[in-house]
């Protein structure tokens, strides 16, 4: 645990650094938040009763969404890491530490992550709740379970990107992978629109794969579309692809340790 | 302390492909170059000794400290760190080892040094007491305090390595692996990085193995060199016992009042001719420089003369060139 602690302090000194950065990704999440806003607005003035729940819950949704982002960017993690320090043969220095690499890489991930939510995500959505009809949890219990499947949410994501770093140990490059696996993420995790809004062949795939525990399941059981027995189902399906996805991780990476080539070596 | 048994590392290079969707061609790539870079290496390192691993590039040094600290895992051979096999208990091992990367830090980029050494107190669960201790004594010996609010990226070179070498010390280890710790860094740091070192080894026992290029490092530091080229090792010994087979030779090194055509001068060899000045080489159980001095002098006017002894490198390179003739490259 301390050494979670210690990766977020040390994700407070590297942000330090760079403030201007900061300060526009915080712009642009506001921005984010506004259109997506407005989207839905306009689109239910449009044709009301069209998207299952109500202007409120879509908007708080989106927004949602659009703040989760700053933590949840499928762009930044793990692989990005790992990437880094292969190109650059820096990946020795992390292997002869005493730590686990896969747990390395989580304590790491999460550790960043935990101070990007305190300081980017909640800012923003203290905005949206003031400015932009942003709505607190459907209820008291709704709101026990999103925390929960939010963080089962960041683990399916930790141990997808994980993979994906294997992937760059392996390719030594994994930009190309990288742009499309983004954009897959992004639409099959249920970011901006809702899974209940896909239609036939897409929304049955995206039901079963397992980027939907990133944002849909903790979205849904916050605005209260997921209740009950339902968000327990949606927080079972985190966890079933948790485990196979962590199996898949250490499998990799000790295949992968293996036939480890060091670039610069 | 370290033990290796018919080392051997070989690496199935992928012969990158380029240009469109070369990250899923790549995926599906089976084309390999196989390349030997260390080849059946054995020797053996006692508790607190310091030893110098040197070659040219590519010899296979890095190749050989990685599989030490476990980064990489042999293709053959057996491996023994204080006990324990460094690629089968990668981090029991790290937390007996201190390792630093002349060339990488482990130090966080854009963090104050003290930070980057808080977090690896807690990564190696160093006690505070340990930590306190040992920072005390990283301010005495490496001036730390003057620069550990600095963020790595604005300090001088021999800062970095100061600050790299207390992080790999943080923990105690046994055993410290240095890579080239001394590369780039100017005179006057590099002194003070070899008395730290020395201080290390005396105080705490620590066993030390260090490649580098510079063969000061050898000399102030190692009381053994091991000189490894093509994956093999070509000399294991002590530095004095390199400077007794390969010391007898001296070189004279005459200026002439005038430039003069190249004439021999018996039992030596004439090695280089630049401008008036000649230098040759001989043994110096065959002949004695002064009977060499009064031949050359009875002949021509000489303005001023010099016996060189010959440097560690000198010896080194004749070694490397030894070996690269018996393999048949060069």
């Amino acid at each position: 645990m301390r050494l979670f602690w210690s990766f977020t302090r040390q994700a407070f000194h590297n942000t330090a650094v760079y403030r201007f950065e900061f300060w526009l990704q915080l712009f642009s999440v506001f921005f984010m938040m506004y259109s997506v806003f407005w989207v839905w607005k306009i689109l239910y003035k449009q044709s009301p009763g069209a998207f299952g729940v109500t202007l409120e819950q879509m908007v708080t949704y989106g927004i949602l969404g659009m703040a989760l982002e700053t933590i949840f960017h499928p762009g930044r993690g793990p692989q990005t890491y790992i990437t880094e320090q292969i190109r650059s043969g820096s990946i020795d220095t992390d292997l002869t530490k005493p730590l686990d690499f896969h747990v390395h890489m989580f304590a790491r991930n999460f550790g960043e992550t935990i101070f990007r939510f305190g300081t980017l995500a909640m800012p923003s959505l203290a905005i949206g709740y003031l400015f932009l009809d942003f709505r607190l949890p459907a209820s008291f219990t709704n709101g026990v379970v999103f925390t929960i499947s939010l963080f089962l949410g960041f683990m399916v994501l930790f141990s997808l990107n994980f993979l994906l770093g294997m992937l760059s140990v392996v390719t030594l490059d994994i930009r190309s992978i990288s742009w499309a696996y983004n954009a897959l993420v992004r639409f099959f995790a249920g970011q901006m629109v809702p899974l209940w809004l896909f239609p036939g062949f897409v929304g049955t795939l995206a039901a079963v794969l397992p980027f939907k525990s990133i944002y849909f399941i903790p979205l849904s059981i916050y605005i209260g579309k997921m209740n009950g027995i339902e968000a327990w189902q949606g927080i079972g399906f985190q966890l079933i692809w948790i485990a196979v996805l962590l199996l898949f991780g250490r499998l990799a990476w000790s295949k992968v340790h293996t036939r480890l080539v060091i670039q610069g070596g | 302390m370290i033990i290796a048994n018919q080392l051997t590392k070989e690496f199935k290079r992928l012969k990158s492909k380029e240009g469109f969707m070369s990250g899923i061609r790549n995926l599906f790539n089976t084309d390999y170059a196989v390349k030997r870079a260390v080849d059946d290496i054995s020797f053996e390192i006692q508790e607190g000794e310091i030893v110098g691993y040197i070659g040219p590039n590519g010899a296979g040094k890095s190749t050989s400290i990685k599989m030490l600290t476990g980064i990489l895992v042999p293709t053959s051979g057996h491996l023994e760190v204080n006990g324990i096999v460094p690629y089968k208990d990668r981090k029991t091992n790290a937390k007996q080892i201190g390792v630093v990367f002349g060339q990488k830090t482990q130090l966080w980029w854009d963090v104050p040094v003290i930070e980057s050494l808080r977090l690896l107190k807690d990564i190696y669960k160093v006690s505070d007491q340990q930590y306190k201790h040992n920072l005390e004594m990283f301010n005495d010996l490496l001036e730390l305090d003057k620069f550990y609010q600095t963020p790595v990226r604005q300090l001088s070179l021999g800062q970095r390595m100061r600050a790299d070498l207390a992080a790999a010390l943080l923990h105690n280890p046994k055993i410290l692996f240095l890579d080239e710790p001394t590369i780039g860094v100017d005179i006057v740091a590099k002194e003070r990085l070899r008395t730290f070192i020395k201080e290390i080894n005396r105080e705490q026992k620590v066993t030390v193995l260090l490649t580098t290029h510079d063969m000061g490092d050898i000399e102030k530091l190692c009381s053994r060199m091991m000189i490894i080229d093509y994956g093999q090792v070509i000399y294991d010994g002590s530095v004095e016992q390199i400077r007794k087979t390969n010391g007898a030779s001296r070189t004279l090194v005459v200026e002439f009042e005038q430039e003069l055509e190249d004439f021999a001068v018996p039992r030596t060899e004439l090695v280089k001719s630049e401008g008036r000045k000649k230098w040759y080489r001989f043994n110096r159980l065959e002949a004695s420089p002064s009977d060499l001095i009064t031949f050359i002098g009875s002949r021509y006017p000489i303005i001023d003369l010099t016996v060189e002894e010959p440097e560690v490198e000198q010896m080194v390179r004749t070694i490397y060139e030894r070996q690269g003739q018996k393999v048949g490259v060069v």
